[in-house]
């Protein structure tokens, strides 16, 4: 068990397992698991372990009072002098669902507010972008072709749009394809992969730029609650959105970008 | 007196991560109502520090917060519960786990239910808690958590190794 390791090869077999080694580590750890009965057997308690918490211990929401509360923190004070400052938690316990929707509404008011006094080129395709995101989410329809396999999607998507889309596998970054659809950005039908993570998704979309202030260096930014990351490369705009945590939507997006780059090395060029 | 631009950020950096931060604050003080009364304080706070704070991370900046006013929380209400020993004798009590045949424990591990996992988690010192609690019910990243607990990556790690040692040890050896 433990002991019998050094400390370092107990340090890999975590980050093995928590999907944080590159692709050299994660060979490493692949072949010291098949060379060694009694690390595998390790690893495989603490992917037991590990799975059991996942599956057992969701991540629980905040009482809905308690939401009432904070929400309230973030009012104006001309928005909260609509309401009874001081409220017995009774009340609050009673009416909060109620009072935390509406309050969400003024919430959800002062965010757009935000996004409307911050203008920015390419807001409308952000929009686009996350709505068509959601849209997929309440819907339970995210994907219009429902495949795994890349080469599938590729010829998929050739009839639909213009120009060829990049899509790579990602799933040994532990981000498996899920499938494609056709989204629509102003009046330009673009191509939208669906990536899966646990029970989150990721929507990438990639669409020709003519905007010449995009950067290669990826930029993330909170919409709705929902992460976005773009970037640009070779006149095209990537786009990845989702309700996962930011830090994995960047590791989505270097991975993706890391596959896209060997991509073009393996493709001859034209 | 808050700014609306304190207000605004608070909206847009606070609120988003109100379900994590309760999580955190459910399983490092071990309920619900005391959970609550932590979050809302911790909220406070973070509006106040948003009037000048710059923030990068803002989930890992909210989880500082919600962790360092549940410490302070802990040692004023319960500061016999609150165990934030150094790591080295920590790791002591964990090299002691015995050797045994790994199938049988696997098995245990993989069907041992909510109220065992959830007592064996709280049976974790509050350093070694955390790190499981962002890392295996959150979902972050090493990175993030680092930047959540204010320690270096290698600390997050070897604090993951050995909470998973004490569960596995715990878990695999039910009767």
């Amino acid at each position: 068990m433990m002991e019998r390791h050094s400390d370092d090869l107990t340090l890999l077999l975590h980050a093995a397992l928590d999907g944080e080694l590159d692709a050299a580590g994660t060979v490493d750890v692949e072949g010291r698991l098949a060379a060694d009965p009694a690390l595998a057997a390790e690893y495989d308690r603490l992917v037991a372990l590990r799975d059991a918490i996942r599956t057992r211990l969701p991540r629980e929401r905040a009482p809905d009072a308690l939401r009432a509360r904070v929400i309230a923190m973030g009012r104006t004070p001309a928005e909260v002098k609509l309401t009874t400052p001081r409220r017995s938690r009774r009340f609050v316990e009673r009416y909060g669902s109620l009072a935390a929707s509406l309050m969400l509404g003024v919430a959800l008011g002062a965010g757009a507010y935000a996004l409307v006094a911050r203008p920015s080129a390419d807001d409308d395709v952000q929009r686009a972008i996350v709505a068509g995101f959601i849209r997929g989410r309440l819907s339970g329809q995210t994907v219009d072709i429902a495949t795994s396999d890349r080469h599938t999607v590729k010829p998929w998507f050739s009839g639909k749009i213009a120009d060829a889309t990049t899509v790579v596998d990602l799933k040994t970054d532990g981000f498996p394809l899920v499938g494609g659809r056709v989204d629509v950005v102003g009046r330009m039908p673009v191509g939208t992969l669906i990536y899966q993570r646990r029970e989150h998704q990721i929507a990438l979309t990639e669409m020709l730029t003519s905007s010449a202030e995009g950067s290669n260096v990826p930029r993330r930014e909170t919409r709705d609650g929902y992460s976005i990351l773009e970037w640009t490369e070779g006149g095209r705009l990537y786009a990845a959105v989702s309700d996962l945590p930011p830090a994995e939507l960047d590791a989505f997006g270097a991975a993706f970008r890391r596959a896209a780059a060997a991509e073009r090395e393996d493709t001859p060029k034209p | 007196m808050t700014t609306d631009a304190a207000r605004r950020r608070f909206n847009e950096m606070v609120l988003p991560h109100l379900d994590d931060a309760y999580g955190l604050a459910r399983w490092l003080t071990g309920n619900r109502t005391d959970a609550e009364d932590v979050v809302q304080d911790a909220c406070m706070r973070a509006l106040t520090s948003l009037e000048t704070a710059v923030v990068e991370r803002p989930r890992a900046w909210v989880l500082t917060i919600v962790r360092n006013t549940t410490f302070s929380w802990l040692a004023t209400n319960r500061p016999k519960a609150v165990m934030l020993t150094g790591d080295p004798q920590l790791l002591d009590a964990v090299a002691a786990t015995r050797d045994s045949a790994p199938d049988p424990e696997e098995a245990l591990i993989a069907a041992a239910d909510e109220a065992a996992l959830e007592s064996a988690i709280q049976a974790l010192p509050h350093i070694f808690r955390e790190v499981i609690v962002m890392r295996d019910i959150n979902g972050m990243s090493y990175r993030e958590i680092a930047a959540a607990i204010g320690a270096p990556q290698g600390t997050v790690m070897s604090r993951l190794a050995r909470a998973r040692a004490q569960l596995v040890e715990k878990l695999g050896s039910r009767a």
